[in-house]
């Protein structure tokens, strides 16, 4: 119970008479997060890392993402990816986990293991006054570290969850999806083609 | 009553169809404006030793809560689940369990995805619209707290 969701621990000693820090009249310097280790054991130091931030682009994490684990870029690294991870602290969490769900809804045969934990984050705030200290301080944020792989991995790891098989349901919905799809697009392929060779045959005299 | 809407409903739906063959089903909201109304998730499985995580009720109850149904419930695990933007604050009181404990609880995290649906009810009744429901997804975690088995 002592540390609260974002604790504020001041490691320079405060003056009394100094105002709180995070009061608008307090200058934020520089943050910088600490470059932890992968909570996960086992890990490759060279992986694909994803790091997912509160304003990132779930569009851009993903094309990048599924461009590497699908081999796209065959011909410069040779294969494809078998693993990747996202990582994300504290309002990047939900992005985080929307990220890996809907990556593994793409790509399907996915193992994961999921990791949670305090990311700490130090801050130094300069005071506006000249010559009063400035403070620095260390926040501790709720994160969360997420591991994809095509691979089987230990299904005794905490926060492990098997590849997930389709359920009937969301299978017969896709594949009748599928087949409206390919029960229609012929004709109207073929409809637009031939008002096409219309419009040529038209068009050119 | 009937007559002016009935031309309306007929003609919607082939316009929509017309034109938004393959393309997302938003473009059909566009003749008529409608209320957008969002239902509660559904109800899930409850067990004695789940524990739902919203952002409505205060954090230190929730955490108090969770508290006691491991060292006063008797419980050797719970379940800690939030979704969406409750997400944060399930990982914050799971951690929070681990680190009061020292180190005696484990965590184990699952994701998974919850779909939720819209109702869209017609603002105007006498326009031509009818309520149409929209489905969509969200994030969900699922926090398993226990302790580990002595081995």
């Amino acid at each position: 119970m002592e540390h609260q969701p974002t604790s504020f621990s001041p490691s320079v000693p405060l003056s009394s008479s100094s105002p709180k820090p995070g009061q608008s009249n307090f200058r934020r310097i520089s943050r910088t997060e600490d470059s932890s280790p992968f909570p996960i054991p086992g890990l490759a130091a060279d992986i694909l890392h994803m790091r997912v931030k509160e304003g990132s682009k779930i569009r851009n994490l993903l094309r990048f993402a599924t461009a590497r684990m699908q081999g796209e870029g065959r011909d410069s690294k040779g294969a494809s990816l078998r693993q990747v991870v996202f990582s994300g602290s504290g309002r990047g969490v939900t992005k985080t986990i929307t990220c890996v769900e809907i990556l593994k809804r793409k790509m399907g045969g996915l193992h994961q293991v999921s990791k949670l934990y305090y990311k700490t984050v130090n801050e130094v705030w300069e005071s506006p006054q000249q010559g009063a200290p400035g403070i620095t301080m260390e926040r501790t944020v709720p994160a969360i570290c997420i591991l994809l792989s095509k691979d089987p991995l230990d299904p005794q790891e905490p926060g492990y969850q098997p590849p997930q098989t389709l359920s009937p349901s969301a299978e017969d919905t896709e594949r009748r999806r599928g087949l409206l799809r390919t029960a229609q697009s012929p004709s109207s392929q073929q409809t637009a083609k031939r008002l096409c060779l219309d419009d040529y045959s038209v068009c050119p005299p | 009553m009937m007559e002016p809407r009935n031309p309306g409903m007929s003609t919607v739906p082939q316009t929509a169809a017309a034109h938004t063959d393959s393309s997302t089903p938003a473009v059909e909201m566009d003749p008529v404006e409608y209320t957008l109304r969002k239902r509660l998730p559904r109800k899930l499985p409850k067990r004695r030793n789940d524990v739902y995580v919203n952002m409505k009720t205060d954090f230190r109850a929730q955490l108090a809560r969770c508290q006691k149904l491991l060292e006063g419930g008797g419980h050797r695990e719970i379940c800690v689940h939030g979704l969406g933007l409750a997400i944060n604050r399930a990982i914050n009181i799971a951690l929070q369990l681990q680190a009061s404990s020292q180190g005696a609880l484990q965590l184990a995290a699952n994701t998974s995805t919850v779909e939720l649906v819209d109702d869209l009810e017609p603002e105007d009744p006498d326009e031509a619209g009818e309520p149409m429901t929209r489905t969509r997804n969200n994030s969900a975690i699922h926090i398993k707290v226990f302790y580990p088995d002595p081995q």
